[in-house]
């Protein structure tokens, strides 16, 4: 069974390291990758999968972009990634929820290309790209950054908001979500933009278009 | 010094996964040349992350777990197979991504052009390697939708400025150019021409099914 409980508040388990600005991640999800990492942590394992496949399984859903059955099967798919890949997290240069958030984004695109039977047989680590946080800066943005972020995220207009949440969330391009939408493509294109304007100066300086 | 970069649109559409299989692949290669947008495609991924963090979760049954845990151990063999049945285009991929171009099929269209098609991928009428030897020019052409071209190696210029190695350069539909490769060296590029069918790829194309099965 899965312990449910002793997680805090959901989305929030990591408020303080949010606020480090340098250093070795400490917040608790990190552990469990770590330990999962270094000793084959079974119980670390169940903690990360109680708290997470929730999100996975709300993420598959998105947009009814999967039937719940597909979704369960990602969910399952996700988290062997987890078990497999934890020795290749490193908790000085990513939170543990992005990492896990590119996993849950890469099962799924390749869960859509077998569904769809694409002529072209790809896997998203094809044509994805792997970060490797070789970026001096890139910690420091990504930490210092995340809390601002949240907060600003929620003042975004809700028409800004519900498109990055079609992109991110659905894995619709552009143009699909200008379809769904009724909207003309430029914009959507320029909704997007003026949202990450707003996020970009907590983010980095270097946005210039 | 790469000057030219994906715009934040389709640096966002990549980020999540939103972007065509062949449009993917050349923003991911021009990732390879520019720690610039390596840093904002991390960025871009946090912010999705941060919303993957906020949704609502939905519950799952306890017997996933279980099944998940009976699985822990077939993992890596599963990873074997898997590297083993490689695509052709998996693999064109992979050695674009390597440098390995002398491995690919070129074919000779003037006496300065060779071009390297890389085969159907879907979100792409065309998918393909140019290289124009030193000085050498592509006959002037327009476009029927938009292409997206990386340089690889070289360089080039045409009426809108040069363009260098890792420089990544978008062309609207119906913009005419005639690149002339700079001196110095060969110039290679590679280039992807949207599929005019773009509101009906792989997302839309996969949906519908689903509604079906969903239905019955
Ligand atoms: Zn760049």
């Amino acid at each position: 069974m899965v312990d449910k409980q002793g997680e805090g508040a959901r989305g929030q388990p990591a408020t303080s390291a949010w606020s480090v600005p340098t250093g070795r991640r400490t917040d608790e999800w990190s552990q469990c990758v770590v330990r999962i990492a270094e000793h084959r942590d079974r119980a670390a394992f169940a903690k990360f999968f109680s708290h997470f496949a929730p999100l996975i399984k709300a993420f598959a859903l998105s947009g009814s972009s999967l039937s719940a059955a597909h979704a369960d099967e990602l969910v399952q798919e996700v988290m062997l990634k987890v078990w497999q890949k934890a020795a290749g997290f490193n908790p000085e240069k990513a939170a543990a929820s992005t990492w896990v958030y590119t996993i849950a984004r890469n099962c799924r695109t390749d869960m859509f290309r077998r569904l769809q039977k694409f002529d072209t047989q790809l896997e998203a680590e094809d044509i994805g790209f792997e970060l490797e946080g070789d970026e001096p800066t890139m910690a420091l943005h990504a930490s210092r950054g995340a809390v601002r972020v949240r907060e600003l995220m929620s003042d975004l207009p809700q028409d800004q908001a519900q498109i990055l949440a079609k992109v991110y969330m659905e894995g619709k391009s552009h143009s699909e979500t200008a379809a769904e939408l009724g909207l003309p493509l430029g914009t959507v294109k320029s909704r997007v933009r003026l949202a990450i304007q707003k996020l970009q100066v907590f983010m980095d300086a270097g946005w210039e278009e | 010094m790469v000057k030219h970069h994906p715009d934040t649109n389709t640096l966002l559409e990549f980020a999540a996964s939103a972007l065509p299989a062949a449009q993917s692949v050349v923003v991911s290669t021009h990732l390879q040349f520019c720690s610039e947008c390596r840093q904002r495609l991390s960025q871009l991924e946090s912010l999705g992350a941060t919303m993957f963090e906020d949704a609502e979760p939905v519950d799952i049954n306890p017997s996933l777990f279980d099944n998940v845990l009976a699985r822990l151990d077939e993992v890596q063999e599963d990873r074997a197979a898997n590297d083993a049945n490689a695509s052709p285009m998996s693999w064109t991929v992979k050695q674009i991504r390597k440098g390995n171009l002398d491995e690919l099929q070129w074919k000779k269209v003037t006496r300065s052009l060779r071009i390297a098609d890389l085969g159907d991928i879907d979100g792409a009428a065309e998918f393909s390697l140019y290289h124009i030897a030193e000085g050498g020019r592509i006959p002037q052409h327009n476009h029927s939708g938009t292409e997206m071209t990386l340089v690889l190696q070289g360089g080039f210029s045409d009426e809108t400025g040069s363009y260098h190695a890792g420089d990544f350069i978008t062309r609207e539909a119906g913009d005419i150019h005639a690149p002339t490769a700079l001196p110095g060296g060969d110039c290679i590029c590679l280039a992807v021409l949207e599929s005019p069918l773009r509101f009906t790829h792989w997302h839309h194309r996969w949906l519908s099914p689903l509604l079906q099965l969903r239905a019955g």
